[in-house]
């Protein structure tokens, strides 16, 4: 049995001190791992489905492509999502063959970074990484966020965890109601998610010292906002976390990101978006650097045009405008929203994804690959930027989701065989 | 093969100025001669350069990705359709990937570096740069606030193993230092420092330590590139007796200063800056050991994009508009404020002023060089219009007409400055002086053996227009650019350096980056080959 070093790409943690024994080239157990890394590594360890299939039946890789290749050249507005879960090369590859066939590529994940994203585009950020948060906030607040279920370790490697907390640090929780992480806070606020902007907006007075309407500020629980907003006023260097994933109201995640940007007027304050998926950071990285967008961007005029909302994957597949989609590591048709999952059934499709899924399982054209961070090696971005190298602990003679992307790209702009 | 015959030829490195010559061309490699069937261009009449070399330039890493989002509007306005031999992408001041690699092609430069990357995010970097075709690129490592080699800097530890070590991990070209200390005390409740003798809190070291301690061990590793410093009080009134202390601090001892322009102003903090560019200009003519390229300011957008944070913060506080921060643990931090520099406004009008008194009173084209701060003071697609105005004094005199006055009168440029830039002497600040202070032997000249990059004008009186649409552009032999479209693509080169470093130094640092940092030393340097290939390694001197 031997003892190999790997990156969990299960959350947007990216923890790299993960060991792996592997025995006769098969998992025999993982250390370091949290319950959802356990999850993530199970879900590409356990029984693949053949290499490539069309139609459910098992076929030549040649063929899939081929096959895949025909459908993406045949459709008006193919549409390229996913993409949080694989590595940065194979993003590279999407996004060079979502231009090559004119379509529409959007990273598309259970949870979507699309308010947080477009209200960062829209004023900017100020944000931190991990080592900073860990090293030199003193004060941090999770902001209608739950990391202890959505990011198991992020409170134990930041040392915000109630074990790890040093006795001058304080763990301020908001939220609806009381959540794993609040267990681990030294303050509680419960905060109604429909007030958030209100809260918000009344943290922002509070901080700038402009008058507030009491009485119509009435239902928020003001005093304890008074005093949070007078501690972060008064530190060297604070943090809020929030969830990009559970952000989806542009105008609360400006009023967030407006608060960050007042508070730092006058102390040192931070943001962390709290990300789902292993590399949605990655995604938008590289599609930000290909095309100058970080999202919903449109190849279908030969240049990118980005447009948050109209080309949203979710959005674009629930008004039916798209007539083909290539789904990268992304179980669609479990988490999207049930209109857009319909248009899906009803369009041909190509999946790529190292698991068995129900949307590769109903896919005209599906491949199974060697799992980025699993079986091959890469890069993902953690949610805090910060790029960490993938491992590949386990052998795999499968080829990896940029392989493929990349050979469909060869068949369909030089005709290529694969 | 290929020779570029009877070409006007410009290669100050070899004496050559304005020569009517052949230039042949083998195996990606200048070479003395071809048989006479060799496939030709004909030059008659048309201008031969190498290659541009950018010598400072903001092309790729987290916070041109943190820039490229933050300005969809630019995008908007400025696209690029896919063809058959290029990636689409957009443009504004801050391109896209590929993008970038075309503009830059197209304008003649077939090498460039970028300035300012955290070595924890190099793989980001790398990643860039392979989508960022034609030129062959190197990137400067940051290590003006990293606390690992604060601390080695303090307890007298080996400084020297750990600079090598650091440029290794991260396959980087040349070593950076911006705001040594100030960008550490930003995270310090938004503080900074304001002198080479301020105390780093907590850290036992000075700016002033941190900069000899560097600037020592870059030249005992004997790196082709000398320590490339971006000094304390960027932008602050008064700021050049801080550059001036740093040239003295740094006096024996190689060293480039970024951007100077942005650290030549006369007068009192907060007050209104004046210009000091003769000062400065004085100390560089005296000290053949340093160097600096200019950071010209020209009017109309920009993106400010800079590790020195609090200055972002000031900047943020101007416009009122967009400001990214970004804190990266251990070593920097980053700051992004989107700006536009107008003819009309006194600071603005100054700094161009400026830019231009450190080029038209230098002595020594070869040491101050020509660069923009891409895109901090002007997208690099401005160059063209920068060296018209030194060449052209009519031109200059006619723009000088425009901007504010009272900043003209704060320098010397109204005492209506007669030189003008030959050919020749553009040729050594927009390749030769860059290719030689960056110690890349085979860059910005013609000589045999130099690489096939070479650069071909039309002659046009306009020179901006003769600089922005080269007749043709050759990168490693091949024909990349004719007529002002690009035929092919080709990816560039990474330029690296390779230095030896003693392996030990890696258990020196265990214990440090166990506390500073949140990524495990085993995965901190970058091995992966698809990130480091295809690459040239440029080696160190070795002083040792």
């Amino acid at each position: 049995m031997a003892e190999r070093a790997a990156t969990c790409a299960g959350c947007g943690c990216g923890c790299d001190d993960i060991d792996v024994a592997v025995a006769a080239g098969a998992l025999e157990r993982a250390s370091g791992t949290c319950v959802l890394g356990d999850a993530w590594l199970a879900e590409r360890t356990g029984d693949a489905p053949p290499v490539a299939r069309v139609d459910g039946r098992e076929v030549d890789f040649a063929d899939a492509v081929e096959a895949s290749a025909a459908i993406l050249g045949d459709a008006r507005l193919p549409l390229v999502c996913g993409l949080g879960q694989t590595d940065c090369e194979s993003q590279r590859a999407a996004v060079a063959l979502a231009e090559a066939v004119g379509g529409v590529i959007d990273p598309t994940g259970p949870e979507v970074d699309g308010a947080a994203g477009a209200a960062s585009q829209a004023i900017g950020v100020s944000t931190a990484s991990f080592g900073e948060l860990r090293d030199r906030a003193e004060l941090v607040v999770t902001w209608l966020a739950d990391p202890v279920t959505s990011n198991p370790r992020l409170l134990p490697r930041l040392r915000l965890d109630r074990a790890g907390r040093a006795a001058e640090r304080t763990l301020v929780v908001i939220d609806a109601r009381r959540t794993a992480t609040a267990d681990e806070a030294d303050e509680f606020i419960e905060l109604p998610p429909q007030l958030e902007l209100q809260a918000l907006w009344a943290m922002r007075a509070l901080v700038r010292d402009v008058p507030l309407d009491r009485d119509l500020a009435a239902r928020l629980p003001l005093d304890a906002l008074e005093r949070l907003a007078g501690r972060l006023r008064t530190c060297n260097y604070a943090a809020l976390i929030y969830d990009a994933g559970l952000t989806t109201a542009y105008v609360n995640a400006l009023g967030l990101l407006a608060l960050v940007r007042d508070l730092a007027r006058v102390a040192h304050v931070v943001a962390l978006p709290l990300r789902h998926e292993g590399n949605a950071r990655g995604a938008e990285d590289v599609l930000a650097w290909q095309t100058g967008y970080p999202a919903a961007v449109s190849f279908a005029r030969g240049h990118p045009r980005a447009r948050p909302g109209e080309f949203t994957a979710a959005e674009l597949l629930a008004r039916g405008e798209t007539d083909a989609a290539l789904i990268v590591g992304f179980d669609a048709l479990r988490l999207l929203p049930p209109r857009a999952a319909d248009h899906l059934r009803r369009i041909p499709t190509i999946v790529i994804d190292p698991r068995d899924t129900e949307t590769g399982a109903g896919a005209r054209v599906a491949f199974a690959t060697a799992a980025a961070g699993v079986h091959r090696d890469g890069t993902a971005h953690r949610m805090d930027g910060v790029p960490v190298a993938l491992r590949a602990p386990l052998p795999s003679d499968r080829v990896g989701d940029g392989d493929v992307l990349a050979a469909i790209e060869a068949r369909v702009t030089r005709g290529e065989e694969p | 093969m290929l020779r570029i015959a009877q070409g006007r030829v410009y290669d100050p490195a070899n004496g050559i100025d304005g020569e009517v010559r052949d230039v042949c061309l083998d195996g990606g490699r200048v070479v003395e001669e071809l048989p006479s069937h060799a496939p030709r261009i004909d030059a008659r009449g048309m201008v031969v350069m190498p290659g541009g070399v950018d010598i400072h330039s903001h092309i790729a890493g987290p916070a041109v990705n943190a820039a490229r989002k933050l300005s969809p509007e630019e995008h908007r306005a400025d696209v690029l359709d896919r063809t058959a031999t290029t990636r689409s992408g957009t443009g504004g001041t801050v391109p896209s990937s590929f993008t970038t690699g075309y503009r830059y092609a197209l304008l003649g430069y077939t090498t460039v570096v970028e300035a300012a990357t955290p070595p924890l995010a190099a793989r980001h970097t790398l990643a860039e740069l392979r989508d960022t075709p034609i030129v062959d690129a190197a990137f400067l490592v940051l290590m003006g606030n990293n606390l690992s080699l604060f601390e080695l800097i303090r307890d007298g530890g080996p400084v020297t193993e750990a600079v090598a070590w650091l440029l290794d991990a991260a396959g980087g070209y040349g070593v950076k230092l911006v705001n040594p200390g100030g960008v550490e005390m930003w995270k310090h409740g938004n503080r900074n420092v304001t002198s080479l003798d301020d105390q780093v809190e907590g850290l036992g070291v000075t700016p002033r330590r941190v900069l000899e301690a560097v600037a020592t061990s870059v030249d005992e590793l004997g790196l082709p590139h000398p320590v490339h410093v971006h000094c304390n009080n960027l932008g602050v009134a008064g700021n050049w007796r801080t550059t001036l202390d740093t040239l003295d601090a740094l006096e024996g001892r190689r060293a480039h200063l970024a951007h100077v322009q942005f650290h030549a102003y006369g007068g009192t903090p907060g007050k209104r800056p004046r210009s000091s560019a003769p000062e400065l200009v004085e100390h560089l003519a005296a000290h053949p050991e340093h160097s600096a390229d200019v950071g010209q300011v020209m009017f109309g957008p920009a993106t400010t994009m800079t590790v020195d944070a609090p200055v972002s913060a000031l900047l943020r506080e101007v416009t009122g508009g967009k400001w990214v921060n970004a804190d990266l643990e251990a070593e920097t931090g980053c700051g992004i404020v989107p700006f536009t520099y107008r003819e009309r406004n006194y600071v603005h009008a100054l700094q161009w002023a400026i830019g231009l008194e450190l080029f038209l009173l230098s002595r020594d084209p070869w040491r101050v060089v020509l660069s923009t701060d891409h895109p901090n003071g002007g997208s690099f697609l401005s160059y063209p219009r920068l060296i018209r105005l030194l060449m052209d004094r009519e031109f200059r005199n006619e723009q000088i007409g425009r901007v504010n006055k009272k900043a003209i009168r704060r320098t010397v440029l109204g005492d209506d400055l007669e030189r003008e830039y030959t050919l020749g002497e553009i040729a050594i600040i927009t390749r030769a002086g860059p290719a030689r202070l960056l110690g890349l032997a085979d860059k910005g000249h013609l000589g045999v053996g130099a690489d096939a990059d070479v650069t071909i004008y039309s002659e046009h009186e306009d020179r901006e227009q003769m600089f922005a649409t080269p007749r043709f552009v050759i990168k490693g032999g091949r024909v990349i650019v004719e007529e002002g479209e690009l035929r092919e693509a080709p990816a560039g080169d990474l330029l690296r350096v390779a230095v030896d470093h003693d392996e030990a130094i890696e258990r020196t640092l265990a214990p440090l980056f166990e506390e500073h940092y949140s990524v495990q030393l085993a995965n901190y340097p970058v091995r992966e080959p698809w990130l480091l290939e295809p690459a040239r390694r440029v080696p160190a001197g070795g002083g040792r």
